[in-house]
């Protein structure tokens, strides 16, 4: 059980003064005709305006919220009256296993937070129940990868045309049965999928390609044990399967190279923050990825800064193309020369080896000398008069304009296949500039 | 790629009811025996639509990874500036200033980054450009120092995005611009006519002045504002005649300002006698030392014409006051350092009891207006700062009771405002490391607003001198 909480801590929590006073109104036993607590988690039933009362949850180890009323903000005052109601003791401790509708939130949490923290929680009792665990999860998610091939068939049988008038709960729905399966990863790459059929022009290619990769994922897990070694934990890691950091330090060579800090990239993901900053060894050319998480609300972590070189040794997760480091150990900082941009069929040229590898790459590291160009969008262009759009989502990036003024620029970003998506631009000073 | 689009189409449609096109598998050159390779023997899966998918898993993968570069026009690049930027701690102020913290002093920032032969950093110029779009139209002034100071790079941008068409406008202005554009754009050549030939930008004025509207009026005035000699008031003595109150009301405030006007001749005059030093007030002590006070009782038509504004209903009491400090606002202030034989930090101490906020607020006025083209007026800016930073502002008689029973309601406010005007106009040295002490934790946060607002501008304006000595 995590430790109990004062009521000044819950009310820290709050968005606004008003949520607060919201809070307070709603902590008696009268609003809450069903609430329990359990490990690390509490849930409730909170009577509303409506028939039908409002479904709050906490995990508290985020801590993060769900709650089925409309309110935008966040918490909510549900969430926090039942995060007071139980800092004063009137929240029943043992009221048994959560409700469905708790249980399946509070299980996808948990999936996606030892994935993003690859922490030792959960340390197993001994190697046998570890082995027997891991046994048991290779048989979920073996169950699930044929329940979501026989899913994306349905869609194909049935046509991708209907899936424009579906709603989000369409990809939900099966995203929830690939965290019950506890293939984790699978179920972020469905929930993305949602956005796709309003994404505009070419939709239904892009959504075909994404059906079909991830059909080519549950196909090559059900041949896992004829895969080479490198290739099986690519498979496994985008299915969700993560590694324990303590095992990646273990099992990997450490790489040192003077890394200079190319760019970075906030992502929002189910309220948790991701960072992606993508480095690149000046000695060695090879790229790297470190991410690191944070609930929403809390600071990522700052110490790589785009712009400057970090001299340290890196330790790559394994898979096919490794790309995702873990940084070991820092020697030093220094402020980076600005790197040397690259011509774009360089870019391709690297992509397409790199996919030869892994076919679900779909996020790979660009560094270019460009200038801004026009075509049907925005676009770059190279030296050798080659161009590439920019991602239609990065919007206009006035920055790039401003700092190229129609001049070359090094700019290094993330290539994916709708696009080139500008991270970082070096001025003429050298200075990286984020945009 | 003709075999994608079928697939595509069949999946749109849906298996049930299309058939799967056969599809041409791509096998990269010399790895036909590779193990990895696809094999055209791999087991077909019986149902058509996992048999669609499986092909177009390849041919994604395909797709991607054998992309073609595309071919795009690239943007025609922008004029050389040969202006070095502004340095990188100075870029740093500027984002800093475009967040939100004193922004107000943008103004003040880009006319001393022009002066100095600089230019703003390329990456802050839209997030600029944005701010001064935003700003409302009086905001005029901020546009053309934000266009100024962008350098060609600002106006290579404003012909990229039609919001900062603004920018445009404010570029080397012809003839053209004069005859043939609207009001902006004849500024902009009236401001540049004015600093190269301040008698030809007059005589055009002169020229022109009865075809101009009231509002392109009160533009030509405050282009002449710039350079504002004796020569120009015959032109603006006419002014006071107009018959638009806001023209006429925009020469009297230039007339005002203007040393050696006969206005302000006529201003003295009338304010000269309604401040009385009187010795030894309350006993025979410097503390007795103070001024009495016979505010003018009403707003005659001569008052008027010289832009005294008659004051609206109230009590009689507020009306006097009301009309003092107007009168003070636009009274020269060398009428009274001359009249006392004291320094403005001696006048500004003396004590007017309840009338002291009036007289504060009215000098301070009068020192904004006047800094212009009057050194002298600095050192009552400063005086008037230091004041209730030294002494406290109770005893200086800006608290709120005595006058505000009467209907002269949040004196406070006031003097907050002309305090917050004076910290933006005064010399920045006064915020120079120690040059003011520090407000006292009792003191109206106002005060320590208006310090912060010094400090700042000191540091904002050492980075550039500082700027000028890396160079």
């Amino acid at each position: 059980m995590a430790e109990s909480w004062d009521r000044a801590r819950v009310l820290a929590l709050a968005p606004d003064a008003s949520s607060q006073r919201a809070a307070q109104s709603l902590t008696s036993g009268r609003s809450w005709p069903a609430a329990g607590a359990g490990p690390g988690s509490l849930w409730g039933e909170c009577r509303g305006s409506g028939s039908a009362p409002y479904r709050t949850v906490v995990d508290l180890t985020g801590p993060a919220y769900r709650c089925s009323c409309p309110s935008r903000k966040f918490p909510c005052k549900h969430a926090l009256a039942l995060l007071l109601r139980w800092a004063d003791g009137t929240v029943a401790e043992d009221a048994g296993e959560p409700p469905d509708w708790a249980a399946g939130w509070l299980a996808g949490r948990a999936g996606r937070t030892s994935r993003a923290a690859a922490g030792p929680a959960g340390e197993p009792k001994d190697q046998k129940t570890a082995a027997r665990r891991a046994e048991q999860r290779e048989t979920r998610v073996a169950s699930g990868l044929t329940e979501l091939d026989r899913w994306l068939c349905d869609q194909v049988r049935q046509g991708l045309a209907t899936s424009q008038q579906a709603g989000y709960r369409h990809w939900d729905d099966i995203a929830a049965r690939m965290v019950d399966a506890q293939a984790g990863g699978l179920a972020e790459r469905l929930r993305d999928l949602a956005a796709v059929p309003r994404s505009g022009p070419g939709w239904d290619a892009r959504l075909l390609e994404e059906y079909a990769l991830l059909r080519l994922l549950a196909v090559a897990y059900g041949r896992r044990a004829s895969l080479p070694a490198a290739l099986r934990e690519t498979v496994r890691s985008r299915i969700g399967f993560s590694l324990r950091q303590a095992d990646v330090l273990a099992g990997g060579e450490p790489v040192r190279d003077h890394w200079q800090v190319l760019a970075r990239r906030d992502v929002e993901q189910d309220r948790v923050r991701a960072r992606r900053t993508w480095l690149r060894g000046r000695q060695s050319g090879r790229p790297a990825l470190v991410l690191s998480f944070a609930p929403a609300g809390a600071s990522l972590d700052n110490s790589l800064t785009p712009g400057t070189d970090a001299d340290a040794d890196l330790v790559f997760y394994p898979g096919a193309v490794p790309l995702r480091a873990i940084v070991r150990a820092r020697h030093g900082t220094a402020g980076g020369r600005p790197p040397d941009g690259g011509s774009i069929a360089g870019l391709l040229a690297g992509y397409a080896a790199a996919l030869a590898a892994d076919p679900w790459l779909d996020t790979w590291p660009a560094l270019l000398r460009v200038r801004p160009a026009r075509a049907q969008g925005q676009a770059v262009s190279d030296l050798a008069g080659d161009a590439l759009p920019l991602h239609p989502e990065a919007g206009v990036c006035w920055t790039l304009l401003a700092l190229s003024g129609g001049h070359p620029v090094t700019v290094a970003g993330e290539w994916t296949p709708r696009g080139l998506w500008p991270l970082t631009a070096w001025d003429e000073d050298g200075r990286a500039v984020p945009l | 790629m003709r075999t994608w689009q079928d697939l595509v189409t069949a999946s749109l449609i849906g298996t049930e009811r299309a058939a799967v096109p056969a599809v041409l598998l791509p096998v990269a050159p010399g790895r036909a025996d590779d193990p990895d390779a696809p094999r055209p023997d791999a087991p077909r899966p019986a149902d058509p639509a996992a048999f669609l998918l499986d092909q177009a898993a390849l041919l994604a993968a395909a797709r991607r990874g054998g992309r073609r570069a595309e071919r795009a026009e690239p943007l025609p690049a922008a004029e050389p500036d040969p202006v070095p930027a502004v340095s990188r701690a100075a870029g740093r102020r500027l984002a800093r200033m475009l967040g939100g913290e004193q922004s107000d002093l943008l103004p003040e920032w880009l006319a001393a980054v022009t002066a100095r032969g600089r230019r703003v950093p390329a990456h802050l110029l839209p997030a600029l450009l944005q701010h001064a779009r935003r700003g409302v139209t009086a905001d005029a002034g901020l546009r053309r120092l934000a266009a100024e100071a962008g350098g060609p790079r600002a106006r290579w941008l404003a012909g990229l995005n039609p919001e900062w068409a603004f920018v445009l406008s404010y570029g080397p202005a012809s003839e053209d611009a004069w005859r043939l554009g609207d009001i902006a754009r004849r500024r902009g050549y009236l401001a540049t006519l004015r600093a190269a030939d301040p008698g030809g930008a007059r005589d055009l004025v002169a020229a022109s002045w009865d075809a101009a509207g009231p509002d392109e009026r009160v533009m030509f005035l405050y282009a002449l504002a710039a350079g504002l000699s004796l020569d120009d008031e015959p032109l603006l003595e006419a002014a006071l005649d107009d018959h638009h109150a806001w023209v006429r009301k925009a020469a009297a405030d230039l007339l005002a300002a203007l040393p050696g006007s006969a206005l302000s001749g006529r201003m003295a005059e009338r304010a000269r006698h309604r401040l009385h030093r009187q010795r030894g007030l309350d006993g025979d002590g410097p503390d007795g030392d103070g001024l009495l006070v016979s505010p003018p009782g009403e707003c005659d038509a001569a008052m008027r014409r010289d832009g005294i504004t008659p004051p609206g209903p109230g009590s009689p009491l507020a009306a006097r006051a009301a009309l003092l400090l107007d009168l003070l606002a636009r009274t020269p202030l060398r009428t009274w350092t001359e009249r006392f034989g004291l320094t403005p930090a001696e006048i500004a101490g003396l004590d007017a009891g309840d009338w002291s906020p009036v007289l504060q607020a009215g000098w301070a006025r009068a020192a904004i207006a006047q800094s212009r083209y009057d050194r002298g007026a600095g050192e009552w800016m400063a005086a008037l700062i230091e004041r209730p930073l030294r002494h406290g502002l109770a005893e200086h008689g800006l608290s709120n009771h005595g006058l505000s029973n009467h209907g002269l309601s949040s004196r406070s406010a006031a003097a907050a405002e002309v305090l917050g005007q004076l910290a933006r106009r005064a010399a920045p040295v006064l915020g120079a490391p120690g040059a003011l002490p520090e407000p006292r934790p009792d003191d109206p946060p106002f005060l320590g607003d208006a310090v912060r607002v010094l400090r700042f501008r000191y540091q904002m304006l050492k980075e550039l001198e500082d700027d000028d000595r890396a160079a």
